[in-house]
């Protein structure tokens, strides 16, 4: 919502993510601020960040095909895990990490068609199942191909990253290489809605036979929704191998799937923000129950590990809970409202 | 010939066990339109309950004696529905089947987080409740706790397909199984009939645990079950009581009959695998499974 006062003359400048001059600036405050953080901050905050970016790339994605297509994804921690075993296998052959990303993308985008395909037949809750399927079977297929392939139960050692001959390898440098993908992700998701792309997926989600009377191939779009999400979905697990520098099939779960889906839920599913503020939000908070976890450890250390666990478990689905029975928006609409008031201080009314 | 005979056995009597799981799901979704996903962490929580009323009240120096123990465990499931109920989906109600279903995930992890919280992560033994052991029928063994549990899931589905197919109340639930809206127009009560699905659904998900579990040992990983039980429920048809049992039947034996003689072969895979490739093929071929209602667009 802007002000009175502020018009457009022509429609790119209407149809712009950022429409006026103070948006620009701030924006460029927002990436000066996050390139200056690893001169001021220690190694435990970068990682916490860089942690942080590789899920906000991930959630982007899910934000493509839950919030903007409207097709329950719960297997992108599965996805994720597919283009980490991918970068590990690709970068053991020696591949540079330019070739690498995208091979890992693609291949990811390539098996959640694979699961998509069902969106001939069946479409919402039932579509959501073939996704469970593909997080139930990811583990199993791992373990039951053979160990040489992608380490079987064991895992696999990651190559480490080399960007221009420098080996990327310090939270610091780490930090920056995320940084890079995540503005690359958000730039993309901003940008996706207001393609006729993402106007399509819009029109899929709010009523599919209403889209096919205009024309949109609704088939196609639902799967390439799922194709889109899990381009993401890859690049965060080339992120994810290289930082981990090591990928077993315990880090892409159905709990961190749910993870994802939390945030993403938490934040609001509709806007690219929503997805930005939900990982703020729940990162922060896991944070937080972590350093008060640790400190309960310290007095009381038997008991207090599975106690930690247990608890961010209970925060984070109390907070799906009341987010969608409370603010079904989610915390970007509360933004909104927050920075419309802002705007149009002090004047009370629109 | 004797082997692949009593390996169908065998699979038959575990896919009884998958039944009586997922008919713990159809109970919900026939009741109130709900999905639950946390139906193998429903099933945890039936089985702590159940501990914690036996075995964990006399390791506390509390003997409750046992009957006792297993009305306070039903007293629970009712408290436990009844608390989602007015917590959780009597708010929203109304709302688009999307919420609903993220609820469900949403479940996932607070009821396996609040297990843990609870009752910690340990393992522990669960009571004996049906006999161990197996005897012989001709050339066959059969595990008598499996075909007591069998036999039970046979007259719980048919009990069950009565109430919900011949009583007034059990018309009811199927009203709000159809769509809440009109439902609430008829003039039934959404919020009794998902209250009556939360309790039911929990009572038939803690007779699965016994069965399940009855002299093994019980800890937070036993939910997976729930994801067998799903495929299960989808195959039979999530409207069908009936069909749960028989659905279970089905994919037990293909399981074990993957298990002996393409497992071999597939590094274990092929076991494992069956019920989501089942999943995904009754999806793709039969979305409504073999006796739910005729109704592909449920979202």
């Amino acid at each position: 919502m802007l002000p009175t006062g502020i018009y457009f003359e022509t429609y790119a400048a209407e149809a712009r993510v950022l429409k006026t001059v103070r948006s620009r600036v701030l924006l460029a405050v927002l990436v000066v601020g996050l390139l200056t953080v690893p001169l001021v901050s220690g190694a435990y905050v970068l990682g916490v960040a860089a942690q942080g970016f590789i899920a906000l790339i991930a959630v982007l994605g899910l934000h493509v095909t839950v919030g903007m297509a409207g097709q329950i994804n719960i297997a992108q921690s599965a996805f994720v895990g597919v283009g980490a075993f991918v970068t590990a296998k690709l970068s053991g052959y020696g591949l540079p990490f330019f070739l690498v990303i995208p091979l890992a993308a693609l291949m990811t985008g390539l098996v959640s068609v694979l699961f998509a395909l069902p969106a001939a037949r069946v479409k919402g809750f039932y579509l959501a199942l073939t996704t469970l399927a593909a997080q139930v079977l990811f583990p199993i297929v791992i373990l039951g191909l053979p160990t040489e392939w992608l380490g079987g139960i064991v895992g696999m050692p990651v190559e480490p990253l080399v960007v221009g001959g420098v080996v990327i390898s310090s939270p610091r440098a780490f930090y920056y290489f995320t940084l890079a993908f995540v503005l690359i992700a958000t730039c993309a998701a901003f940008n996706l809605h207001r393609s006729g792309f993402g106007r399509a997926l819009k029109a899929v989600r709010d009523n599919d036979v209403a889209a096919q009377v205009m024309g949109i191939d609704v088939l196609r779009i639902k799967i390439s929704a799922f194709f889109v999400g899990s381009l993401f979905a890859g690049v965060a697990g080339a992120c994810t191998a290289w930082f981990l520098q090591f990928v077993t099939i315990e880090s892409f779960t159905l709990f961190a799937s749910v993870w994802y889906l939390g945030m993403l839920i938490v934040g609001g599913a509709q806007s690219p923000i929503g997805a930005i503020l939900g990982v703020l939000f729940i990162t922060v908070f896991q944070e937080g129950l972590h350093e008060i976890g640790t400190e309960i450890m310290r007095s009381n250390a038997h008991e207090a590990g599975g106690a930690i666990f247990g608890a961010t478990n209970v925060a984070l689905g109390a907070s799906i809970l009341l987010v969608l029975i409370f603010e079904p928006r989610g915390l970007a609409h509360r933004w909104s409202v927050l920075a419309t008031t802002f705007r149009l201080w002090p004047f009370p009314h629109r | 010939m004797i082997k692949l005979l009593q390996i169908i056995i065998d699979g038959s009597l575990v896919g009884l066990v998958y039944g009586l799981v997922a008919i713990s799901f159809v109970v919900i979704y026939r009741a109130s339109k709900i999905v639950n996903l946390a139906q193998g962490e429903v099933l945890v929580i039936g089985a702590l309950l159940l501990w914690t009323f036996t075995l964990g009240a006399t390791k506390f120096g509390v003997h409750i004696p046992f009957p006792a123990g297993i009305v306070l465990t039903l007293l629970g499931c009712v408290a436990f529905g009844l608390i989602l109920e007015r917590l959780v989906f009597r708010p929203l109600i109304g709302q688009p089947p999307f919420a609903i279903f993220m609820a469900s995930i949403a479940l996932l992890v607070l009821l396996r987080g609040l297990a843990q919280l609870i009752w910690t992560a340990e393992t522990r033994p669960f009571p004996q409740l049906l006999p161990s052991g197996a005897f012989d029928i001709g050339p066959f063994l059969v595990s008598t706790r499996l075909l007591i549990g069998g036999v039970f899931t046979l007259v719980l589905a048919t009990a069950l397909h009565f109430f919900f197919t011949r009583s007034r109340h059990g018309l009811r639930l199927a009203a709000v199984a159809e769509d809440h809206n009109t439902a609430l127009s008829l003039g039934v009560s959404v919020r009794s009939a998902i209250a009556v699905a939360w309790i039911l659904g929990t009572i038939v998900a803690t007779c699965g645990a016994v069965v399940l579990l009855s002299g093994r040992v019980v800890s937070l990983d036993v939910a997976g079950i729930g994801f067998k039980a799903l495929p299960v429920a989808l195959l039979g048809g999530l409207e069908s009581v009936r069909g749960a049992p028989l659905a279970g039947a089905l994919i037990g034996i293909g399981e074990a009959l993957a298990m002996a003689y393409l497992d071999p072969f597939t590094n274990g895979v092929a076991s494992n695998v069956l019920p989501f490739v089942v999943m995904i093929g009754v999806l793709l071929i039969r979305p409504q499974g073999l006796f739910g209602w005729r109704r592909i667009e449920r979202l």
